[in-house]
């Protein structure tokens, strides 16, 4: 037991102490018996009230501490070290949430706050009471990593990670690498086009010897933990002999062979594909794939193309890794049919079709054999949704959009465009585009949330209908020949992966980070960490961005050959323990074995399985299990305390 | 051995770009060095008040990261410091001239602020955005990092009394500025950002109406360290019922050659309004806006929740601001969406400054060129695939020293740098 | 004491993982629920025994509500399973001991189920009050 307990309330500048009577705090606290000291501080976090607990803790002799302050999610670990630098064992600390699950809860009523805030102190005392010290565990670590979605900021990470010299697996759910950028031409921050990026990246990648690609390859599932992931992958055929030298004639004949025929993802639709198939000449891998989902095998096209293998079966790899990235990317928005006239008016389409339609018609851009000249942007389509799902702004949409209209003009003659907005967010440099649209005279309307644009069709022509506030609230009208619905970003759709790595899902439905500011790109899953388009719509740059952090946060935690473990284990009694096998059918970390002792067979855990749940406490007839730090003494004592 | 001035790493500036580079770099385990100019580490950040979207508070999140920087043993910190030149000479080979300005205070400071009790000298305290005075021997602020105080020797008036009442014997007038040269073999450019000086917009009335501040001014009037304890007009102290805020100070506006949007004002002035509205719950805000630039994760909802607490946002350009005889403002405005010239009346104006490039970097590489872009910020020369990544190979950029970002960007910003670094250092094939 | 009636008290047992983030972001969003509301956080709900459960009754908590991972967890996908079987089997040691049922409830809490935590909170505190 704990007799000399430090307490200090942090007023964290006045987060705390605006609701909750610090003073009248420190004062009960003061008179407990075990309490050897209680102090009131600024910003308990601060580097000098930081020295001053180890001042404290040395000087006093202090033998556990408890800091009342935020959620022990921000700083447990900051206050544990600081126990630890004053020569005092970390779990000797304990922290109280007075802050999230005090004074903000109860901001509304500040004596009630007052109340709770002495008690949650008091528990925390009695924790302290009972607190072991502990030391942690090394489990070791393989300093391999699997990088999962090979678009711009996968590809990308992977090839800083085989730099930093780890091993790099680097999974593809699609025949191809390059996800959404290889589908995008010119690009609004450089001269390359997004193919070229992808292409030169490729290369890279395949000049390590430490980094393996595997395309059309899915996680089938996943066991094992930080540092040692045992991850079963599934990989497709391709149905395509590897590292065959393809006559690329006799591959053109097997696509006009092909009898299967269906809308062409690539092009998001605007084009027919064949289930032999390569999106475009320079698409890596460069020999072409089957679509096994669409392909009847028929065999008209192996009759033809030798290297075409329609037997090749589904592989199942076993790869062993210490952490997972996940940079799987988003979707653009699927607009519902008939929302802005999509898919009933018949000139209506989407932004990243218009991208690929001005690929695919380079002289005159046509539509349905229409030559366009006026077209309608219409923003925000399935962002800042007013009643829809979506209520988050999908960050690169009005960049792009404006981009793609300074496209349209150099590209073709004649082109008028009408922008319809709800207020253009070019952030930061992305303004110059802005001017420049605006400059070369593309028209901006801009209406508010309440009354939104409407697409309606009149005897064969598509108007575009805006209240636009720039004009004094004037109704205007645009006769469009094309309508082009500026569609946001939303997380990738069947998403089955997260069904075997429950990441937590924010309220946008993308991953969702432990904290945006100190730990944006790690999920509460140890090992499991986020970066890209999955995470929040962002742009290509700051995809890449966030997937190199993503890169360094893993190398540190896995490239050191062992990574240190919370020492919160079930310790069993072994007098009270007489075997059942409730606790070891229960465990889901094969981490409860039997063993003999003076004559009976009891229950042992196996440290390095153990991962401290508890799901074993509640089963055993005998309560013969008792949870490190969570122990009965512990539990009852803190309850005791919160119920008087 | 490690040589005392060898590294692996240079940082130049230690905000929260460069301590973010400098930890992921020491987690990696290499040798990092932090120069930084001012007295204290944390840079713009430390100085907030709450940071939107989350609304925690900027210090809660800042001082943990200065801490960890500051005890880390693969990292050295220089403050008050500057890097006078670098010399490339070859590939993980970079020499650089270190200037230690005299504190003329040891180590030995423990920070009671006894000599501050006894200094006569009374000048503006730039920490609190001349808000109030300080003392010419002063501890910078009071969450400074280190925290020891400094003597402004340009303002002293060398009357020694702070050097008898030192308990510690740690007041020093003879220090002298100090220059060493250091090896790296990488660098790091984390120099941040200045803010618009608003006096380049004579209509806006600032420094000659004193109810118009920036929007610093009233960070520094959130804080929980804050000088006044509330939030006050500067001009009679009276507390301010009908505040407005003034958008695109600075930004988005070729006349002060600054034509790009500074990306954090909207977000930071919907803050300050939501604050505001907690400290003054009787007072009005209104926002004058372009275009809200609310783009990041959870700004939109965040946004939304201002409007909800009724902060009236007027899409439309201040014209003139003019001072009435009690201090009160008007504001001549262009209101867009009624399509007319109006004019309001408030009695305290913020101006929402943007952000401008700290051009610190160009003039430090002596043997070769450090590119800028058409703003002045440092190029990033392959933004798609390196955004670290200079014109120079082995000098990368982080944060706000690339272009205007907020917080979370400038984060991921300084993990990209970091990781570039890495790779750099075990030198990788590209 | 001036005031008799007092909300009823409830004792929260979170997870760290999942439902405690939920809780914390309840109070960073300044979603008020009763100050009468304690938590005690532990690894997974899973792992809640009935003796802390049935202890909280007799030191005098009026109600115990267990913020359950659900499908969430990031331990064992039969954590809703093995939750349900705790709190039935704590029920039916309540019911031995002429506790009320109602007194103990589980709900899955999401860990960004902020608004679904105060909801049940307030209408805790209103069934308990009846």
């Amino acid at each position: 037991m704990k007799k000399r307990i430090g307490v200090y309330i942090c007023q964290c500048g006045s987060n705390i102490s605006d609701y909750v009577d610090v003073e009248k705090v420190n004062e009960i606290v003061a008179r407990e018996q075990a309490v050897a000291l209680s102090k009131i501080t600024m910003f308990a976090c601060a580097d000098s009230a930081q020295n001053e607990i180890i001042e404290d803790i040395e000087k006093q002799k202090l033998d556990a501490i408890v800091v009342a302050s935020c959620s022990p999610k921000l700083h447990l670990f900051t206050f544990r070290n600081v126990a630890q630098r004053a020569g005092l064992n970390p779990y000797n600390y304990i922290q109280v949430n007075l802050r999230e699950q005090c004074s903000w809860a109860h901001s509304d009523n500040p004596p009630k706050a007052t109340e709770k805030a002495i008690k949650l102190v008091m528990a925390g005392i009695e924790r302290a009471k009972y607190s072991q010290a502990l030391a942690p565990i090394s489990i070791p670590s393989v300093n391999s990593v699997v990088v999962v979605g090979a678009g711009i900021g996968g590809m990308r990470a992977a090839i800083e990670l085989a730099d930093m010299g780890s091993e790099v697996f680097l999974l593809e759910r699609e025949y191809f690498v390059g996800g959404r950028s290889s589908q995008w031409n010119e690009l609004f921050t450089t001269n390359e086009t997004g193919r070229e990026v992808i292409s030169r990246l490729y290369k890279t990648i395949m000049e390590y010897n430490n980094i393996t690609l595997f395309t059309g390859a899915e996680i089938e599932s996943k066991s094992g933990s930080v540092g040692n992931f045992d991850i079963k992958v599934k990989i497709k055929p391709r149905h395509v002999k590897p590292d065959c030298k393809l006559d690329w004639d006799k591959f053109k004949k097997a696509v006009e062979v092909c009898p299967v025929e269906f809308d062409d993802p690539f092009n998001f639709g605007l084009t027919k594909q064949k289930a032999i198939y390569k999106n475009f000449p320079s698409e890596f891998p460069e020999i072409p794939a089957i679509d096994v989902e669409h392909c009847t095998k028929c065999m008209k096209c192996s009759d033809i193309c030798s290297d075409i293998d329609l037997n090749q079966k589904e592989e199942v790899l076993n790869l062993n890794a210490g952490s997972i990235l996940l940079t799987t990317g988003a979707s653009p928005y699927e607009p519902k049919e008939g929302e802005f006239g999509y898919k009933k008016i018949d000139n209506v389409i989407t932004l990243q079709q218009l991208k690929r339609l001005i690929e695919l018609r380079p002289d005159v851009l046509t539509y349905h054999n229409k030559k366009i000249q006026n077209v309608a942007f219409i923003y925000c389509v399935g962002s800042r949704q007013v009643d829809g799902e979506n209520r988050y702004c999908s960050r690169y949409c009005c960049t792009s959009a404006i981009h793609t209209a300074i496209m349209l003009k150099e590209n073709y003659k004649k082109i008028n465009n009408f922008h319809f907005t709800r207020g253009v967010r070019t952030y930061g440099k992305q303004e110059i585009l802005y001017n420049k649209s605006s400059k070369q005279g593309d028209i901006f309307f801009q209406s508010f949330d309440d009354s939104p644009t409407e697409v309606i069709s009149v005897n064969g022509q598509t108007i575009v209908k805006i209240k636009d506030i720039l004009t004094t609230d004037k109704e205007l009208e645009v006769v469009a020949d094309l309508v082009v619905l500026v569609t946001g970003m939303v997380p990738r759709q069947n998403n089955s992966i997260n069904k075997i790595l429950k990441v937590p899902i924010g309220r946008d439905k993308f991953y969702n980070e432990i904290h945006p500011k100190l730990r944006p790109v790690e999920t509460v899953i140890d090992g499991v960490l986020i970066a890209g388009s999955c995470q929040a719509p962002l742009n290509i740059t700051e995809s890449v961005k966030s997937a190199l952090s993503a890169s360094s946060k893993v190398n540190s935690l896995i490239s050191k050959g062992e990574i240190e473990l919370e020492p919160t284990l079930a310790e069993i009694d072994d007098e009270s323990c007489t075997w059942c096998d409730k606790c070891q059918s229960v465990c889901p970390y094969n981490a409860i074995d039997i063993k003999e002792e003076e004559g009976k067979s009891i229950a042992v855990i196996i440290e390095s399985n153990c991962k401290g749940c508890g799901i074993c406490l509640p089963v055993c007839p005998s309560n013969s299990i008792q949870l490190i730090g969570y122990s009965d003494v512990e539990i009852e004592s803190m309850i005791d305390v919160l119920a008087c | 051995m490690t040589q005392p001035n060898k590294f692996d790493a240079l940082i130049i500036g230690g905000g929260i770009a460069g301590e973010e580079s400098a930890l992921n770099l020491a987690n990696m385990d290499y040798k990092v060095i932090i120069v930084e100019k001012d007295l204290s580490i944390g840079g713009k950040m430390i100085h907030l008040s709450k940071v939107f979207p989350t609304l925690d508070c900027g210090a809660c999140i800042t001082t943990p990261k200065v801490s960890e920087t500051a005890r880390h043993p693969n990292i050295s910190i220089y403050t008050n410091s500057e890097i006078q030149d670098i010399e490339k000479l070859g590939e993980n080979n970079f020499t650089a001239t270190l200037l230690e300005k005299p504190r003329y205070v040891t180590e030995d400071c423990t920070g009671c602020q006894i000599c501050e009790e006894k200094c006569p000298v009374i000048v503006e305290d730039q920490y609190q955005w001349n808000l109030v005075g300080r003392k010419a021997v002063y501890v910078p602020f009071s969450i400074a990092n280190p925290r020891i105080a400094a003597i402004d020797i340009e303002n002293c008036s060398l009357c020694g009394l702070c050097e008898k009442v030192c308990p510690a014997n740690a007041i020093d007038f003879s220090q002298e500025e100090k220059r060493s040269n250091i090896n790296v073999n990488s660098v790091i450019i984390a120099t941040g950002y200045n803010l618009f000086d608003p006096l380049k917009i004579p209509r806006y009335g600032f420094g000659k109406f004193k109810n118009v501040v920036t929007a610093m001014q009233m960070e520094r009037q959130l804080v929980p360290t804050r000088p006044y304890n509330n939030v006050l007009r500067p001009k009679d102290g009276k507390m301010p019922d009908n505040i407005a805020y003034v958008l695109c100070t600075g930004s988005r506006d070729e006349t002060v050659g600054n034509p790009i949007c500074s990306q954090v004002c909207c977000m930071y002035s919907i803050k300050q309004a939501q604050l505001l509205l907690g400290a003054l719950p009787m007072a009005d805000v209104t926002i004058y806006y372009l275009h809200i630039r609310a783009f990041g994760k959870g700004f939109c909802e965040f946004f939304q929740q201002a409007k909800g607490m009724d902060v009236e946002f007027i899409k439309g350009k201040v014209g003139l601001i003019k001072e009435k005889e009690n201090g009160n403002l008007i504001l001549r405005y262009e209101d867009i969406q009624k399509g007319k010239v109006l004019e309001a009346e408030h009695d305290l104006v913020v101006l929402s400054t943007g952000i401008l490039p700290n051009t610190d970097y160009s003039s430090m590489f002596k043997n070769i060129n450090i590119e800028q872009d058409d703003f002045s910020y440092v190029h990033q020369v392959d933004e798609l695939c390196c955004p670290a990544k200079t014109s120079i190979d082995g000098v990368f950029v982080a944060g706000t020293s690339s272009g205007p970002m907020d917080i979370p960007d400038s984060i991921l910003s300084a993990g990209a740098a970091s990781s570039e670094t890495a790779g750099y250092l075990k030198g990788g094939i590209r | 004491m001036e005031e008799v009636i007092t909300a009823p008290k409830i004792l929260v047992f979170s997870t760290e993982k999942i439902s405690d983030p939920a809780i914390d972001l309840a109070g960073l969003l300044k979603k008020h629920y009763p100050p009468t509301v304690y938590t005690i956080n532990i690894p997974c709900s899973s792992a809640v025994k009935s003796r802390w459960v049935l202890h909280a009754f007799e030191a005098g908590f009026d109600g115990v509500f267990i913020a359950a991972d659900g499908t969430d967890c990031a331990y064992s996908e039969t954590c809703t399973e093995r939750t349900g079987e705790l709190v039935k089997k704590t029920h039916e040691l309540m019911k031995d001991r002429n506790i009320d049922p109602i007194r103990l409830k589980m709900a899955a809490i999401c860990s960004v189920c902020s608004e679904p935590f105060v909801k049940h909170m307030k209408n805790f505190v209103a069934a308990l009050s009846n």
